[in-house]
């Protein structure tokens, strides 16, 4: 009996130390939904209503008026992270392979390469970036940003292919070899199709990843209007003087709606991908 | 069969990509900062030696008593100090609560938590000074309902409270990946372990200490490592709520380094910003030998 109430107020304990914490999580997420939903026209006061008190979705419609460009900016990180992810893809897949199945000279240390060169964040690369792109006067390039942000998610692309290869068992391609197929035909044949729901998950993974470094490459590469990425367009009216508030967490909301339903589409792989894996 | 000539051949573009894409700036780096250049046209530059080093040491500013490069180095270190400390407690805490036995609904908290996962860190950032806003945002609006204050509180005006709410906002940006990675460390410890314990009339706290801290401490040390490295390179943060104020009381060495380069065009410049680039490459370098070392130690042979 005692034990039975103790596990009861356990339970209870445990739910409300959870939901505290999700609800820590998910406060700016909750603010920027309530803000957006809520009348442009309603003056602010303080203490802010802590639920949408009037609800109206026109600042949907207004934050393309606000934001005119706001199509255009969607469509750069778009372009942007697309690159992003098929260049690191392309490079990805090969050496992914060949560092998962073969036994070779370099392969340790190139193991090590991918693991050190995943550490690799914008800002250590931020100025010689900068001073290349401009030297070659490719700043204000679609080309710059996608390039500049495949450094950042080629290691880890190259990392996941690795470890989800190590889960593929190797007698499946044996038996392509012992059929008379190529190690080329086999990549083609067997392994790509095996690999193919890893592949779109660390396809969307890097395009989540690039996407969110758009922000600070950008910054320095981009200064064209008409080439920025969505946080850099947002961004322009967020940093003047008075904010727009309710349209500018409706555009954030819409603009954040794509990488947020591509995460959870693939979640499970990637913790599975991030988890497992090892050097040799 | 496997040849290993096709190994190579397979390689080769990982080894472009790395040549390319991090040899080539890095040796840029290394040689800039040797050079004095400003941003507006780097290709013009002249050579000035180690100046730049030692720049990093003598340029007092904007206070007489410690150097730009110090005073926003130490910063940064005790910055990420405070980040990753939250991020590890509150992160290993959150991950027994969300893997426990006695909660409910698991896998909902689970997905929901994995959503700040996915929003790119500016609009992050974006989201949370509207949440932290001095008079209207909903964390003072919670605090005034529940009369834990009685004036609304501007977070992001003094130095001591910006500094506080920067770092905060960082950890619930990698908290994220830190809870799920924990998570995933957690379910492999194998449960006889724990029905042992229980055999032996051994309460929560003392398993907690007894088994999961020793069981989980390889997982707990790399997820530490890295999310070092990713909060020793966090830039949007800070730069989206604060821009390094007030007063540089949020000046990390990101921040430093790209004032250094794009905006303080007398002062700073392209060479000595490279100078202090070749430091925050160093500590992530530094970090990343651990890294590499916990992660063959704990590799199965």
């Amino acid at each position: 009996m005692k034990r039975n109430t103790k596990t009861t107020t356990k339970k209870i304990l445990f739910q409300i130390l959870a939901l505290l914490f999700i609800g820590f999580m998910l406060l700016p997420i909750y603010q920027m939904i309530i803000t957006s939903l809520r009348p442009a026209e309603l003056p602010w006061e303080s203490p802010a209503p802590l639920y949408p008190d009037k609800v109206t979705f026109k600042n949907f419609t207004d934050a393309f008026h606000l934001v005119p460009r706001l199509p255009r900016y969607l469509l750069n990180s778009f372009i942007y992270g697309f690159g992003v992810s098929l260049l690191s893809l392309i490079v990805a897949i090969p050496s992914g392979y060949a560092l998962a199945r073969f036994r070779f000279l370099l392969k340790r240390p190139l193991m090590i390469l991918v693991i050190y060169a995943n550490m690799f964040a914008p800002i250590m690369l931020l100025v010689p970036i900068f001073t290349i792109m401009k030297t070659f006067g490719i700043t204000n390039t679609y080309m710059s940003v996608i390039l500049a942000g495949s450094i950042f998610t080629i290691p880890l692309s190259t990392w996941l292919t690795i470890s989800y290869m190590q889960t593929i068992p190797v007698e499946i391609e044996e038996a392509g070899f012992i059929d008379g197929c190529t190690q080329y035909n086999v990549i083609g044949k067997v392994v790509l199709p095996l690999m193919k729901p890893a592949l779109v998950s660390i396809f969307i993974y890097s395009f989540i990843t690039g996407w969110s470094q758009q922000f600070i490459l950008a910054l320095v590469l981009i200064n064209d209007d008409k080439l920025m990425p969505i946080a850099q367009g947002l961004y322009q009216f967020f940093s003047r003087s008075s904010v727009r508030w309710n349209e500018l967490m409706a555009a954030i909301l819409l603009s954040t709606l794509v990488p947020i339903a591509l995460f959870l589409l693939v979640q499970n792989y990637i913790v599975k991908g991030l988890t497992t894996g090892s050097i040799k | 069969m496997y040849k290993k000539s096709s190994a190579y051949i397979l390689i080769i573009p990982l080894i472009i990509a790395f040549c390319i894409l991090i040899g080539w700036p890095l040796i840029n780096v290394v040689k800039n900062s040797f050079y004095e250049a400003t941003f507006l046209n780097p290709a013009q530059k002249t050579f000035t030696g180690w100046r730049n080093y030692t720049w990093l040491f003598t340029f007092k500013y904007p206070t007489p008593n410690i150097s730009y490069f110090v005073a926003a180095f130490s910063r940064s270190l005790f910055w990420v100090a405070c980040s990753v400390l939250i991020k590890v407690i509150i992160g290993l805490l959150a991950a027994v609560l969300l893997n426990s036995e006695y909660l409910y609904g698991k896998k909902i908290y689970r997905s929901l938590l994995i959503i700040p996962w996915a929003i790119p860190w500016a609009m992050a950032a974006m989201m949370w000074a509207w949440t932290l806003n001095g008079q209207f945002g909903i964390i003072n609006s919670i605090l005034l309902n529940l009369h834990i204050i009685e004036q609304p509180v501007s977070f992001l005006s003094t130095n001591a409270s910006a500094f506080i709410t920067t770092f905060i906002v960082d950890a619930w940006v990698g908290l994220p990946f830190m809870v799920i990675m924990l998570i995933s460390g957690l379910q492999s410890i194998p449960d006889s372990l724990y029905e042992a314990a229980d055999l032996d009339g051994a309460g929560d706290i003392r398993k907690f200490f007894r088994i999961t801290i020793p069981m989980i401490k390889p997982v707990l040390l790399t997820v530490s490592l890295l999310s070092m490295v990713w909060t020793f390179n966090s830039f949007d943060i800070i730069w989206v709520l604060t821009q390094g104020g007030p007063a540089r009381a949020t000046e990390t060495l990101p921040i430093a380094i790209y004032n250094t380069s794009f905006r303080m065009i007398r002062l700073g410049g392209i060479g000595k910003a490279s100078a202090m680039t070749i430091m925050q490459v160093m500590v992530v370098t530094i970090i990343s030998v651990f890294y590499i070392k916990t992660m063959q130690e704990s590799e199965p042979k």
